[in-house]
């Protein structure tokens, strides 16, 4: 064999000794379990196997083996939860919105939307790709939303109701405003267009006057419905940043057009001077393009806005009157007692009432080793449930619970996140203000001169120094260094997220799940006796193979010795089986010692140790850890090296974290962090002048990501951890973070080349304009060939593709 | 000359039509998703609404 082979379905390596296939297209393709098994035989029985011809990326690995049943899904049929995402129209019909998980490609959407078709009862249904959300129209009387969900979870992907805000709508507004003033001015820009070319060529050959003043009359027209519809942002942003004393970009951009535009009105009904209407609509409609691309580029994942509480169950068994209930969430009240079953997440915080298991609580800790409890103990909102099922007395409903307590410090963390003023909006003050000084100068001088030219020399002193290509410097380098990098497998969406990245001295990482893979791996076995250490390792993969614990999937590669018979799985505890006549225990020292009085105790603290024995006979301690990522020595080292200070935070609190710290070189060390001590660290960072960059994966480490000034997530991370970093970092690949501030150090470079640029134009046009030497033709043209020089400037980051391969 | 006075009345007319017909088409939501418009064209085998689940099988064997 060479290698494990990737599963078709998913991509993950196929685990050796399983034969699971599905025939596509005719070709027995292997599929790694029975989750994808039986989607991937979906899709091929219902003839759309050319769903895997036109995919472009592997699809996500669904949740569980089983396809789910409808009955899981029968909450959503429930009228208060279906009233929050459906919505009856007046036919009888209605129209529900989902927010979906794991659509990577354009075929997802096709795939989604054929089986829905199909659906007797479905009128309708939508994919929205960018904002990952389905709409589906459908009958009610033939179909239920419960049916909906079942379907979309069955081709592997997952799906929960959607929730509309005030803020995702206003979004969605905001898109659509834009999106209509760039059309308007596109347009606009078009047929003003065409008489700016009359008019030009007239003032070179000559016109007759009737016939200038007909075209101006109409380009005065349509130039003033882009200025009242498409150009208005320009003016309210910068009369409103004004009003609070600070000088942006807008600022000089508005006055450029304003006056612009009013000097050719004047020209216009005085029927002498220039009208500069085509250069004013076409600047209008070049600025609104690119602010609407740099914008479009970050909608993406702000929609997708995630909640903590999106990670609960929807529905809970609740005992009442002593039988067992599901019932939506939303109506627990505090003393009921719940049902948690093995592998679900806890939706409340509460008390264990009976039952022992294991908990995971990398919601709070990251960590993924998980914590037993027992009856009295407290168990919290959003933990998972792993081992046995669990009876709750409920302590606290969502809005009181710890998790929500995690929700709001992200908030908070958001609110206090500093504020780097871009460098576009410092440059503009300096900009507006010299320009206002040149203009009063050229003005006074010419007034003494030839005071009847006074205003049209002053008026192309500002023609010239419309800062075309000081606007467009910013957003055509950021949209070209996020199309960069997005072929490289990073996704940016932060708020001048790139420039924050360029300046940040100091990398936060966290550890579990970040520098480390996230799941236990056997690092040492130490044996009791004379047995030999692989023979202990294969009896141990064969007890592992019925234990749902953590510590099982480190025994997952390893081909089972024989098969034990009789094993029981001890909740918080071990795994107890039969082989060749003897009864053998896995599991924890104190269950080990009760058949094996004599095991000695666990070798040190750094690992995290598992026993072994037989009857009366210890046999081996196995020692597992989380292992550190393949590339991330390589990462460390590459980050030294680019000039960053390193930092990990980490909310294990064993000896794991200050080893591997020490090993790998990093400056500052803080382990066993709660979210808030680790936002409270980079918050006196900041305080200190330091710009942070962050890496994190957890619903822990959503405060720390959120307050960062550039923070990256890797792509396995939770929804609410990716949802608050700037950065999404693709295929979990470390480099990846290297290859970004790279490209982001780049990008700030060309930037101020942009700016360089259009500053040298405009310091060079506007003596010349100044002494009244430059015709408005060739102002015209100075100005677009400035602003294509920018453009083409900062089309350089997406070429340069070999440079920056980390 | 003078079919100036005709001629760029029309084009004004064109240019509000154009214009009207974008923005409906913003507002109907035509431009919300680019990403997926754009391989679209590369999908075939698209089902007409509610087509029978029947036929869906034997049909698309190519």
């Amino acid at each position: 064999m060479t290698g494990p082979q990737p599963c078709f379905h998913c991509g993950e390596p196929v685990p050796s000794g399983t034969r699971f296939s599905v025939v596509i297209d005719g070709i027995a393709q292997p599929m790694c379990c029975p989750g994808c098994r039986a989607v991937a035989s979906l899709i091929a029985d219902s003839g759309l196997a050319s769903f895997y011809r036109q995919r472009t990326a592997f699809s996500d690995k669904p949740a569980s083996d089983a396809p789910p049943t409808l009955a899981e899904y029968r909450l959503y049929d429930d009228p208060t939860v279906r009233s929050q995402f459906c919505h009856r129209g007046e036919d009888g019909t209605e129209n529900a919105r989902l927010l979906l998980g794991g659509v990577t490609c354009a075929a997802c959407t096709w795939l989604i939307e054929q089986t829905l078709l199909r659906e007797p009862g479905i009128l309708d249904a939508q994919v929205n790709l960018q904002q990952q959300r389905l709409a589906v129209h459908f009958d009610s009387a033939r179909i239920q939303p419960s049916r909906i969900f079942a379907l979309v979870e069955a081709l592997g992907y997952s799906a929960r109701p959607f929730h509309s805000s005030s803020q995702r709508d206003q979004i969605e507004q905001d898109y659509r405003a834009d999106l209509r003033r760039v059309a308007v001015a596109g347009v606009g820009m078009m047929q003003v267009g065409m008489f700016g070319i009359a008019l030009h060529a007239g003032d070179l050959q000559g016109i007759a006057l009737e016939y200038q003043t007909l075209l101006r009359s109409v380009s005065l027209l349509v130039a003033s419905f882009v200025m009242v519809y498409s150009a208005r942002p320009f003016f309210t942003t910068a009369w409103r940043h004004l009003r609070h004393g600070s000088l942006v970009m807008d600022l000089p951009v508005a006055l450029a057009i304003g006056l612009a535009f009013s000097a050719s009105v004047w020209a216009t009904a005085t029927g002498g001077g220039e009208v500069y209407f085509d250069s004013v609509v076409m600047f209008t409609f070049f600025l609104l393009m690119g602010r609407f691309f740099e914008k479009r580029m970050r909608r993406r994942h702000m929609l997708a806005c995630h909640d903590a509480e999106d990670s609960l169950p929807l529905a809970v068994s609740v005992r009442r009157d002593g039988a067992w209930e599901r019932v939506p969430r939303r109506l627990l009240q505090r003393g009921d007692t719940v049902r948690v079953m093995a592998g679900e997440t806890i939706a409340v915080d509460g008390t264990v009432h009976s039952g022992t298991s294991a908990v995971r609580e990398d919601t709070f800790n990251g960590e993924y080793v998980p914590r037993t409890v027992t009856p009295g103990d407290a168990v919290f909102a959003g933990t998972i449930n792993l081992e046995g099922s669990l009876e709750l007395t409920v302590q606290q409903l969502y809005e009181n619970s710890r998790l929500a307590a995690l929700q709001q410090s992200v908030e908070r963390a958001q609110r206090a996140k500093p504020n780097l003023a871009r460098m576009a909006d410092r440059l503009s003050a300096w900009f507006v203000a010299g320009i206002l000084v040149i203009t009063a100068a050229t003005g006074l001088v010419w007034s003494q001169i030839a005071p009847e030219q006074v205003l049209w020399i002053c008026l192309s002193v500002l023609v010239i120094s419309c800062p075309c290509a000081l606007a467009l410097a910013t957003p055509a380098a950021l949209t070209a260094a996020a199309s960069a990098l997005r072929s490289k497998g990073v996704v940016v969406h932060g708020d001048n997220a790139i420039e924050a990245l360029s300046r940040s001295r100091l990398l936060v990482f966290d550890k579990t799940g970040t520098l480390t893979e996230g799941k236990l791996q056997l690092q040492r076995v130490v044996p009791c006796g004379q047995t030999d250490a692989r023979e202990l390792t294969a009896l141990a993969g064969a007890l592992q193979q019925h234990s749902n614990h953590p510590i099982a999937y480190a025994f997952r590669d390893i081909g089972p010795l024989a098969q034990v018979t009789d094993p029981v799985y001890v909740t918080g505890a071990g795994v107890e089986a039969s082989w060749e006549e003897r009864r053998y225990r896995m599991g924890s020292e104190r269950f080990c010692r009760e058949i094996a009085a004599d095991l000695p105790a666990a070798p040190d603290s750094s690992l995290y140790w598992v026993a072994l024995c037989a009857q009366g006979q210890p046999l081996a301690w196995f020692g597992l850890s989380d292992r550190l990522r393949a590339e991330a020595g390589e990462v460390v080292a590459a980050a030294r090296s680019a000039g960053m200070t390193l930092a990990l935070l980490t909310g294990d609190s064993s000896a794991a974290g200050k080893r591997l710290a020490t090993e790998l070189g990093f400056d500052h060390v803080g382990i066993g962090l709660s979210p808030e001590d680790k936002m409270l660290q980079v918050r006196n960072w900041q305080q200190q002048g330091q710009v942070v960059m962050a890496v994190g994966d957890g619903l822990n480490d959503a405060p720390l990501l959120s307050l960062a000034n550039a923070s990256f997530a890797v792509a396995s991370a939770t929804d609410l951890a990716r949802a608050q970093a700037d950065f999404v970092v693709d295929s979990d690949n470390l480099g990846a973070l290297i290859t970004s501030l790279r490209k982001a150090r780049q990008c700030t470079r060309i930037i101020k080349q942009n700016f360089a640029w259009a500053l040298g134009y405009n310091c060079s046009g506007i003596p010349l304009a100044a002494m009244g030497f430059i015709p408005p033709w060739a102002a015209a043209l100075g100005m677009s060939l400035s602003s294509l020089v920018v453009v083409m400037n900062s089309l350089r980051l997406n070429k340069s593709r070999d440079q920056g391969a980390a | 000359m003078e079919s100036l006075y005709l001629l760029i009345p029309i084009a004004l007319v064109f240019c509000v039509i154009v214009i009207r017909l974008l923005i409906w088409a913003i507002d109907s939501g035509q431009y919300e998703d680019l990403d997926k418009e754009a391989s679209r064209i590369l999908m075939d085998e698209e089902a007409g609404k509610q087509k029978p689940p029947a036929e869906g099988d034997k049909d698309n064997a190519d």
